[in-house]
């Protein structure tokens, strides 16, 4: 049996039919989830701002023109929602995160510096605060680079902005990062 | 080309954004400059320092997921309704009953007439003109 194609279900959801909707949601969730866990840390916050894009994908159903696939216009919404929610956590932003810096840098300083193969810092409270550290615009280039595999190009497009300024923001990014790593015991110092 | 603006490419490198002469160019450094090809490997590390790959998701988790979506679906329709009822039906159910209120008080033209009773003759007369 056929499946019926996203743009199908997309134009019956916006005209009231649920259950289109529902395996639209069905089908795209993995791919926002992890999104929103990957670029928002905490579960519980992830997993509300991916509800909160597919509820804002269902009240911008009637605008859904079909240009672009529906995978491509959902990532928008949510990219752009992940940038709202990170925007405003930057400004709720606790200065008792500073205290943490040392070790958290020093942590990241012994994962770029080993010469066993590349592995994931054991402490995900580590790595959202190290992400957390960088602008919202500069962390979402970057995770949609890395963790997505994004093109520039495709970052470009859901990120709604120019290739030079993906270019910078993910530079800047690396830069940031690799710098705070660069200051502590085990950093190889270039 | 110099340290510097080989270092700043290197991450254009590293996630294959350079076309064919500057990738040449970058490779051709970091085989000859042990410096810069130790901060390529350094940024190398980071991605898979920072960002796991994603588990693939149980099915029930993704159900549970959809139940969720589902049901703030619905009471966002629920609250649009009232959100419009509020914005509009509300106002102009306000306006309609200030508008018969103000008809019923308004003072008669015919001060002989009983109050608003010259108004229902003249609707009533009009509504006799234009029946068939």
């Amino acid at each position: 049996m056929t499946q019926t194609g996203d743009a199908e279900l997309a134009r019956s959801a916006a005209a009231g039919d649920g259950d289109a909707f529902a395996e639209l949601v069905r089908r795209h969730a993995p791919r926002v989830r992890a999104l929103c866990a990957a670029t928002l840390g905490g579960p519980g916050e992830a997993e509300d701002a991916a509800q909160e894009a597919f509820l804002k994908a269902h009240r911008a159903l009637p605008r859904f023109s079909g240009e672009a696939s529906f995978a491509t216009w959902l990532h928008r919404i949510a990219v752009n929602h992940c940038l709202d929610v990170l925007r405003a956590a930057g400004r709720r932003r606790s200065d008792s995160l500073d205290a943490l810096l040392e070790a958290d840098s020093e942590a990241l300083g012994r994962a770029l510096s080993e010469a066993s193969p590349a592995k994931a810092l054991e402490d995900q409270d580590a790595v959202e605060r190290l992400l957390s550290r960088l602008p919202p615009e500069q962390r979402l280039a970057l995770t949609l680079r890395e963790l997505e595999g994004l093109t520039y190009e495709e970052i470009a497009a859901s990120m709604s902005c120019s290739l030079d300024s993906v270019k910078a923001r993910i530079r800047r990014a690396r830069a940031d990062l690799a710098g705070m790593a660069r200051h502590f015991p085990g950093a190889d110092i270039v | 080309m110099t340290h510097e603006k080989i270092r700043e490419m290197i991450g254009d490198w590293l996630d294959g954004e350079l076309d064919a002469p500057a990738r040449a160019a970058v490779s051709a450094h970091l085989d000859a400059c042990p410096a810069c090809d130790a901060e390529a490997a350094r940024l190398r590390r980071l991605g898979p320092a920072l960002f796991r790959a994603p588990v693939r998701p149980d099915p029930r988790s993704t159900e549970a997921f959809v139940s969720r979506v589902m049901a703030r679906v619905e009471a966002d329709s629920v609250s649009a309704w009232e959100r419009f009822a509020a914005r509009v039906l509300a106002p102009a159910l306000g306006l309609a009953l200030a508008g018969l209120v103000f008809a019923i008080a308004m003072p008669d033209p015919d001060e002989d007439a009983p109050l608003g009773v010259a108004a229902v003759s003249a609707d009533a007369g009009s509504a006799f003109e234009v029946a068939p």
